[in-house]
């Protein structure tokens, strides 16, 4: 946190520096156009360029300072963000993630952890930046003539409440575009996952029916999108030239009265159309992401601070800051699962609808349980308190006659092997896939795996044998091919349970 | 097709639109450039005093009633610059909808000109190719292309008619302030192109690597059971550091150039306004220029400079739209399934009677191949295929549903090749349940539904009920407008199976194929689903690939594969009988209930 002040305090400064060079470029201008008026031929036009150039070369620097540090503060912020976010998903309960998507905490992760720490970095500076550079203008069309000044600056709340709105309706309408977007995908996505289904039920004219909907909101949306900003750009440009008017009428009758210098209302002239048009502009942009990256905020602070439902007790984590001797278990009890014990379990995945009542079942270590019942019957909730993944509502389970809470997890969970209903691989290897179970089996040990659950022979017709890709999820592979390597991912370590 | 004329096509039908919308910029220009003149006029001649001479300010001077007259009423040059802006604006808001008009029109159609493509391209295509590529080229390459043609195009035409205006205009005023002005927008835009050029690399490793961040959470997510199983969270957190690392150093040291870019580009800009600025107060200074001329060139500088700085960036952009556009067009130029020579398209539902003589079928990697397979269904009856893991079961299967057409021997329906028939009334004649099935994130009623033909009203109770999936589905708190997938609820590998099972029967074709299809469901519900469809044997062909042998008892033939052939045929009976894999395989299972 201090080292991040500290950046955020060199940011501001160059923000400010850069506002004021910005500023003082027009100063310059008036005076070699006056002196230049006054002296004629006489003029130190050197000294002017010096000054200029000094200027430029200020900015120069200004800028690279400016990019490079709220570059490297966004990026190493959105870095340690989601890091933090990663680590937090691994420790959260299976109960979380039961009814939040994939794809909603992978947005999470994405796009709302880089709009966050960009706002940080880049908007609040383009805010100091154009807040600074605004007054600065402000402050210099005051002094060189009042009235004419204030006159001048009649626009700007006028042009702040106008790009205000208008920003809030572009940014909604490219929020809108963005929706319908991401629905596209997930119909392309769905088209080419469900191919073959649709190849069979002859639905290709519904399914493109449905898609021309969604490309036809989008249409809309987008070139709403545009038509905005067709209409924002020239009401701001307008706004501009109604102060270049003002400037240019009032400050010559100044000038015809010699109340006022040419070079005075040129400097004036030269602020009005274009240099309030880029910090309000900016300062409107940012304001109307800042709500935007307030609610990308909160999601993600949202889920860094949901505390997970299943952990290892204070108890146990004080026990596993001590080392012991090889034969215990990093938490300094028994490392062999002996017994298993269901003790008056209920358990209710939603309050009020219980799946188990007052189940009890002992199991000891060798023993070959087998689960059967109807679907819905509650045999993979057994499995899933069994596993920790979640808890019993209510009752207890033993592990060698301790409460299973007062062991360590990950020790827990190390020790059983489990095979799903459904395989899951991850994209890679076969060998990999494999290795999963025991991240230090040597090749030979894979291969033992995979032969005791007679793997080995389609494995070794593959055409890359162990090496060969697995696709992503394991789709290059048949359902009983991913369930038979799944096997043997349960197999690879000696495991004493087996679901 | 060069990816240029690939966009040209792709114009058609919006190309006068387009020409709308550059007519449009080119009258906004015009207009624009005249402001800042009126603004250099009324301060040379009305409030400097100077005579006027010819040239266009002069002109400019003298339409709006002569400098005397000017000074008296300035008001006038004030509300013409108002005026002209509102003017100016009118055809900047014409040229900004026309633009969008076209290009998200353009866009609108190639993606569902993809989408519809993607549809009718051969499953032998998508086995080669992989989801994710085809996701990207169908949404991100076609924004980029939609990019192209909303900015880039227009850019271009902009920032050189820009150019072409100004520079006369520029000329007319001073001819060495006009070459001043002109020093540095070459080595600009240069500068530009070749910065963005060089760094592109850097872009596409920030994509990628935050690709594959992206990738990471996924598989981490979609396999939470796994990783939770094996207790693997350290060493996914380990595994999802480095990519994590890739991205902020990748975008870091992407910003660095950036920063150098952005500074020295502001340099040269900067420098560009100072030469201009400091050779016109040498030349007021010589008493060759006027006061108003200098701001006229500061305020044609101010309008030119931006266009010019994004010149480089536009340039190398419209670089990445041409790649996007090859990668779309090598999409589009595949060609479809269905071959172009008429394909028989009988009147009549087929009645089922399938004959297969010496089929034999090559994946392209030679795997999981079929050997001369012959046999014989008469209409009504029931045939299942029983064999290990790799047989070619699934295969024969795709065959007959023309997913990908045989190299030899024949398939034939009610005596019709299957080569000669139109592969859509092919398929309409087979209803499939896969072992693995696919279901729309749509309602589960709506899935149920799209089993049946045409829009009419059907009865989705009676075939759930069949399924024996009905009570299921009212246990849902919304029933059959129950949302399948991640925005509802998530069925189980039997209840999925169940629903598309209801789905093949609403569809009622002559041909009831089931791979594997009731492998998730358990024995007893299995029963009561076998014993419905048995009611309806007699009506429909069934073919059903199953694994667990009690549930083959009542077909009329089994066949017996291994390696792409068939090994055994004949009733369960006089399979068990006989010795050979139907045998093996039987015994093992008896066994392996007893346990």
């Amino acid at each position: 946190m201090r080292c991040l002040q500290k950046l955020l305090v060199i940011l501001v400064a160059s923000g400010i520096t850069i506002a004021m060079i910005d500023a003082s470029f027009a100063l310059v201008t008036r005076w070699v156009v006056d002196d230049v008026m006054a002296k004629g031929s006489d003029l130190n036009i050197f000294q002017y360029a010096l000054a200029y150039g000094a200027l430029v070369v200020g900015l120069a620097v200004g800028v690279w300072i400016f990019i490079l540090q709220a570059g490297t503060l966004s990026n190493s912020m959105s870095h340690d963000i989601r890091r933090d976010c990663f680590r937090r998903l691994q420790e959260l309960e299976f109960a979380y993630f039961d009814h939040r998507p994939v794809g909603w905490l992978i947005s999470r992760l994405t796009s709302d952890c880089d709009k966050l720490a960009r706002i940080i970095a880049w908007g609040v500076l383009d805010l100091v930046w154009a807040i600074f550079l605004i007054s600065a203008i402000a402050i210099i069309l005051v002094v060189l003539h009042p009235t004419l000044g204030l006159m001048v600056l009649g626009v700007v709340p006028m042009l702040v409440v106008i790009s205000a709105w208008f920003q809030k309706r572009i940014l909604l309408s490219a929020r809108e575009t963005r929706k319908y977007n991401s629905m596209i995908t997930a119909s392309i996505t769905e088209g080419l996952n469900g191919l073959r289904t649709t190849k069979s039920l002859v639905r290709e004219e519904d399914n493109l029916g449905e898609f021309k909907q969604l490309s036809n909101n989008m249409y809309d949306q987008s070139v709403l999108n545009a038509t905005q900003s067709a209409i924002y750009i020239p009401i701001v440009l307008t706004l501009g030239s109604v102060a270049a008017g003002v400037a240019l009428w009032q400050g010559g009758i100044l000038v015809l009265d010699d109340r006022l210098t040419l070079g005075d209302t040129g400097g004036i002239l030269s602020f009005t159309p274009g240099s309030f048009f880029n910090p309000i502009n900016q300062m409107a942009q940012v304001m109307v992401q800042l709500q935007s990256a307030q609610a990308a905020g909160e999601r993600v602070l949202n889920l860094l601070a949901t505390q997970p439902a299943i952990f290892d007790t204070e108890d146990v984590r004080e026990r596993m800051r001590h080392s012991y001797p090889a034969e215990l278990a990093v938490d300094g009890r028994e490392k062999r699962i002996e017994t298993l014990e269901f003790r008056n379990v209920q358990f209710e995945y939603i309050a009020g609808q219980p799946v188990l009542h007052d189940f009890n079942l002992t199991v000891k270590r060798g023993d070959m349980i087998a689960l059967v019942g109807a679907s819905g019957g509650g045999k993979s909730t057994i499995v899933n308190l069994a596993a920790r993944f979640y808890e019993p509502t209510t009752g207890s389970i033993l592990v060698n006659g301790r409460d299973y809470r007062e062991r360590s997890l990950q020790w827990y969970q190390s020790n059983l092997g489990i095979v799903l209903q459904t395989p899951h691989l991850f994209g890679g290897t076969v060998r990999d896939n494999i290795r999963y179970g025991r991240l230090d089996a040597t090749d030979a040990e894979v291969e033992d795996a995979a032969r005791a659950v007679n793997a080995h022979e389609f494995i070794s017709a593959m055409e890359h044998g162990y090496e060969s890709n697995v696709g992503e999820n394991g789709n290059r592979l048949s359902t009983g091919q991913k369930q038979l390597i799944s096997f043997a991912r349960a197999c690879s370590p000696i495991r004493p349970f087996l679901s | 097709m060069s990816p240029l004329s690939l966009l040209w096509s792709l114009m058609t039908g919006f190309r006068l639109r387009y020409a709308f919308a550059i007519t449009a910029l080119l009258v906004s220009s015009a207009i624009t450039y005249l402001v800042p003149l009126i603004g250099s006029a009324t301060i040379d001649y009305a409030l400097s005093g100077l005579s006027a001479e010819s040239g266009l300010p002069a002109w400019i001077m003298h339409t709006m009633g002569g400098a005397e007259w000017v000074a008296d009423n300035l008001w006038l040059p004030a509300s013409l610059m108002v005026i002209l802006t509102v003017l100016a604006g009118m055809f900047h808001f014409l040229k900004g909808r026309a633009a969008a008009q076209a290009s998200d029109g353009i866009a609108r159609r190639l993606k569902n000109d993809l989408y519809d493509h993607l549809q009718h391209l051969p499953a032998k295509y998508h086995d080669n190719t992989d989801t994710g590529d085809l996701i990207q080229r169908s949404t991100s390459d076609v924004e980029t292309i939609r990019l192209a043609l909303s900015n880039q195009i227009v850019e271009v035409f902009h920032a050189a008619l820009l150019m072409v205006t100004v520079l006369p205009i520029m000329v007319a005023l001073d001819v060495r302030m006009t070459l001043v002005a002109f020093a540095l927008i070459g080595p600009i835009i240069l500068y530009g192109f070749f910065y963005f050029r060089k760094v592109k690399f850097l872009f596409r490793q920030v994509d990628e690597a935050e690709g594959e961040v992206t990738h990471r959470v996924q598989e981490n997510l979609t396999g939470l059971r796994v990783v939770r199983a094996f207790a693997r969270q350290d060493f996914e957190i380990q595994r999802f550091a480095d990519p994590n690392q890739r991205y902020r150093d990748h975008s870091i040291r992407l910003i660095r150039l950036m920063a150098v870019y952005w500074s020295v580009s502001d340099f040269v800009v900067l420098l560009q306004q100072g030469l201009v600025l400091f050779t016109g107060i040498w030349f007021i200074a010589q008493g060759s220029m006027t006061v108003g001329t200098l701001f006229a060139f500061m305020m044609f500088l101010n309008i030119l400079l931006w266009p010019v700085r994004m010149m480089g960036r536009v340039l190398t952009d419209f670089g990445k739209s041409l790649v996007a556009l090859q990668r779309v067009g090598t999409i589009l130029q595949e060609s479809r399934e269905n071959p172009t020579q008429p394909l028989l398209i009988p009147q009549q539902p087929a009645r089922g009677a399938l004959s297969v003589r010496n089929l034999s079928f090559n994946h392209a990697g030679g795997i999981a191949a079929l050997n001369g397979i012959s046999f014989d269904v008469e209409p009504g009856k029931t045939l299942a295929i029983v064999g290990p893991s790799g047989a070619g079961k699934s295969t024969l299967m795709h065959l007959l549903l023309r997913l990908y057409d045989y190299d030899s021997g024949s398939i034939q329906l009610d005596a019709m090749e299957l080569n000669e028939l139109d592969r859509k009334w092919v398929r309409s004649q087979f209803s499939v349940v896969m072992q693995e099935p696919f279901l729309y994130s749509k309602t589960i009623g709506e899935n149920i539904r799209f089993g049946a033909v045409g829009r009419q009203e059907v009865d989705l109770t009676s075939v759930a009920r069949q399924a024996h999936i009905h009570d299921t589905i009212l246990g849902f708190s919304q029933g059959y407008d129950t949302l399948v997938g991640e925005r509802g609820v998530t069925l189980s590998g039997g209840q999925r199976q169940r629903v598309a099972l209801a789905r093949a029967l609403l569809r009622n074709s002559p041909v009831l194929i089931l791979d594997d299809a009731l492998s998730a469901v358990d024995a007893e519900t299995e029963n009561i689903i076998l014993k419905a469809l048995k009611e309806r044997r007699g009506q429909r062909t069934t073919l059903v690939i199953a694994h667990r042998l009690s549930t083959l008892a009542h077909a009329d033939l089994i066949l017996v594969m291994d390696h792409g052939k068939i090994v055994q045929s004949g009733t369960h009976d006089s399979l068990i009988t006989e010795q050979g894999l139907y045998q093996k395989l039987w015994q093992m299972q008896i066994s392996g209930e007893e346990i």
